[in-house]
């Protein structure tokens, strides 16, 4: 699936940020339309150009898959009107990571490590790594997979289903197909904000077909890729299909962009 | 080189010389930012944790020819246990530095036996891991220490593992005493990881039956992107060379399926020998010469289910285990020895020498065909953990079986319950030590 997409228009917002008075010179909106025009020129070319898999790739960046970061989630589910709380260091890099438990006391000290779709439960007391599947439950509505890196780019087939806004912001709605059973969502269908190249939400199906979650993004974070800032999201909404009321809100914090050493992800230098 | 010298001294005498410059503001700024530095990394690198336990025991004794009248073992019947864990770690730029001390209390009362009406009180203080490690560069790490070193995937036991019976999971409040390891672990690319193992001291595992000896493996370990698999060559001094595997393979996001074994040329497990002493056998090692290959394998899976729980099953074929002829031959000379255990001596000291052998024949499970099934899933409702796990021996139809439950009061308060039943008769595997246990405590942790 590597066809390119048709160039979306342009909404009909942009451009109407200039506003001519009378007695002012034409050279405002002059400028603001040569402006316009250059950005217009410059951004769509590159859009059109790149393929569903490099959209993919460019939201993936800010959902944590790159080179190496480390973050803290805050955690809160609520389900079933109990609401549970967790707080972890996330050590990422490409599709690896280390979550390491640090509150409430009653799960400090426990960690998860993820090697691609390899995943190891480590509890304090209990010396032997357990392995785990990626469907076992984190904690409420988030699974496994949920607090690592997303790499929806290499895990599923896109197609652009249309475009879309969510709350008033352009999006290309993509449709996710797992191409392996590996992942932990068979189907997703996923909003892409045209302009920030970011993932604003996303509902996740079972094989049946039945949406189980849905899920909103927010950027608030921002990262140094190649020496350039890029979003980094700071908070992921999960919603329960089935009973709206349970919630689990996910918090990112404390981001650094640095390089985490293979020994990070080693089993034989992890358990102490 | 007469620079060079001045250099050398100037920089071993820097912090000195820089805190007698007091006005020198420019090196005082530089040693105040070098020491808030030193104090940031030794802060962000210092974890500790404090683990505060209370439980009581009850065990019931199996009335079995090992352990006639509970005066081979002298197991108690009930104890009571106070236990202090802190674990404490340092990581400072390439060294890391850990250490459990531990302290116990412990107050057991005897109801069977020669001890029967007996109490005591003891205590205990010990450090059971601790570790030292330097990273000389990148990919090459050093330590030594007091450890507890626990591979592979399977949960009834890890048949890969040379150094360790006991994986630690069919009691997690137990701690298994760890043993003194010099390790060299090589990263050469992410997927791979060799490490040389020397285990070179017993530490704080008892050998109650035989002499330990040093034991030394080369570990291979790979991880592959739904997959990772780990080969280890081992020597144990005085013995044979022993060949271990494990792997697991992420089938789909719920099943996961592994394996673990290992193999050697003969055995050094003992076996009931028809001999002409006053119980007309004795346990000899007669596969220490044999070069056929031997070997124990481990086969298992697990699925999470949607709703939650883990299911797992895991068979065991242990190859050097008792066939029916040899175990009915173990059991019959068992009882021979548990017959003369209250005669004088000679008679007795053999009696004991021989359940003392019987006790542990160096084989981790005494038969040949076993499966486990077990139930598992954590943070129900973010207060409880369950596991019930059932391991049935197919070869003599004996059982036992095992919860785990955590129950969290809070954040910090956990209540747990450990239970253990055992079936079948007296000259079964599991019927043999306990008819049934449990273990009830608190924890607090910090």
């Amino acid at each position: 699936m590597n066809f390119k997409f048709q160039v979306p228009p342009a909404p009909p917002s942009v451009g109407t940020g200039a506003v001519w008075r009378a007695g002012s010179s034409f050279k405002f909106p002059v400028l603001c339309v040569i402006l316009f025009s250059v950005i217009l020129f410059h951004i769509k070319p590159v859009l059109a150009e790149m393929t569903p898999k490099e959209v993919l790739s460019k939201a993936d960046e800010a959902r944590g898959n790159v080179e190496g970061v480390e973050w803290e989630i805050k955690i809160e589910s609520v389900e079933n009107d109990r609401t549970q709380k967790r707080t972890l260091r996330i050590k990422a890099r490409d599709f690896n990571s280390l979550a390491e438990f640090l509150s409430p006391p009653k799960v400090k000290g426990r960690k998860l490590l993820m090697i691609d779709r390899n995943m190891w439960f480590i509890k304090p007391g209990l010396k032997k790594p357990v392995p785990i599947s990626p469907r076992q439950k984190l904690m409420g509505g988030a699974s496994n997979g949920d607090i690592a890196s997303t790499n929806y780019a290499g895990d599923y087939d896109a197609t652009l289903v249309s475009e879309d806004t969510v709350n008033g912001e352009p999006c290309l709605l993509f449709n996710l197909v797992a191409h392996t059973k590996k992942v932990t969502y068979d189907r997703i269908r996923y909003w892409i904000s045209r302009d920030r190249l970011i993932g604003v939400k996303a509902e996740f199906f079972t094989v049946s077909g039945k949406m189980f979650k849905s899920a909103t993004f927010e950027y608030e974070n921002s990262i140094l890729i190649h020496g350039k800032p890029k979003p980094f999201v700071s908070k992921m909404v999960i919603t329960d299909a089935v009973v709206k009321g349970n919630i689990t809100t996910m918090r990112y914090g404390k981001v650094k962009i640095k390089k985490i050493p293979d020994s990070t992800f080693n089993l034989n230098l992890l358990v102490r | 080189m007469r620079n060079k010298i001045l250099f050398i001294i100037w920089l071993l005498s820097w912090p000195t010389v820089s805190m007698a410059q007091g006005s020198n503001s420019v090196m005082e700024k530089a040693v105040k930012k070098d020491s808030t530095q030193l104090r940031n990394e030794l802060s962000e690198g210092l974890e500790y944790s404090l683990r505060f336990l209370t439980f009581g025991t009850y065990q019931k004794i199996a009335d079995s020819s090992q352990n006639p009248n509970n005066d081979f073992f002298q197991i108690s019947r009930y104890s009571t246990a106070l236990d202090l864990r802190p674990d404490l770690r340092l990581n400072f730029r390439r060294l890391d530095l850990s250490a459990k001390p531990r302290m116990n209390l412990e107050w057991n009362v005897w109801e069977d036996g020669v001890r029967d009406g007996d109490t005591d009180w003891d205590d205990d203080w010990f450090v059971n891991e601790w570790l030292a490690r330097i990273q000389v560069t990148e990919s090459v790490f050093i330590s030594y220490g007091r450890e507890n070193l626990q591979w592979g995937p399977s949960s009834l036991f890890s048949p890969s593992n040379p150094f360790f019976r006991d994986n630690g999971r069919s009691n997690p409040k137990r701690e298994v005493p760890g043993m003194d390891f010099f390790r060299l672990v090589w990263l050469p690319k992410m997927s791979w990881t060799i490490s040389f193992i020397a285990n070179v001291d017993e530490g704080r595992q008892g050998f109650p039956y035989y002499e330990f000896d040093k034991t030394y493996a080369l570990k291979l370990d790979f991880s592959g992107q739904e997959s990772y698999a780990s080969v280890i060559l081992s020597h144990q001094e005085s013995d044979r060379n022993r060949l271990g595997v494990f792997g697991g393979w992420t089938a789909t996001d719920a099943l996961l399926i592994y394996g673990e074994g290992t193999i050697s040329r003969g055995s050094n497990a003992l076996y009931p020998k028809k001999t002409d002493n006053p119980f007309g056998a004795t346990m000899e090692e007669i596969d220490d010469k044999d070069t056929s290959l031997k070997g124990t394998i481990l086969a298992g899976g697990s699925y999470t289910l949607e709703i939650g729980p883990t299911l797992t099953i895991e068979y065991v074929h242990n190859g050097p285990g008792y066939s029916d002829g040899e175990a009915n031959a173990y059991y019959r000379l068992r009882q021979e020895a548990s017959d003369a255990y209250y005669l004088a001596d000679p008679i007795q000291g053999l009696s004991k020498l021989t359940l003392s052998q019987t006790a542990d024949p160096k084989l981790r499970l005494l038969r040949r065909n076993y499966i486990m099934l077990q139930y598992h899933q954590n943070d129900i409702r973010d207060v409880l953990n369950l596991t019930f796990r059932w391991t049935h021996n197919i070869d003599d139809s004996s059982g036992q079986f095992i919860s785990i439950v955590d129950f969290f009061a809070g954040d910090h308060t956990q209540i747990f319950f450990i239970g253990g039943v055992n079936s079948g008769s007296g000259d079964t595997e599991f019927g043999t030590i306990l008819e049934h246990h449990c273990m009830i405590g608190v924890e607090y942790t910090f």
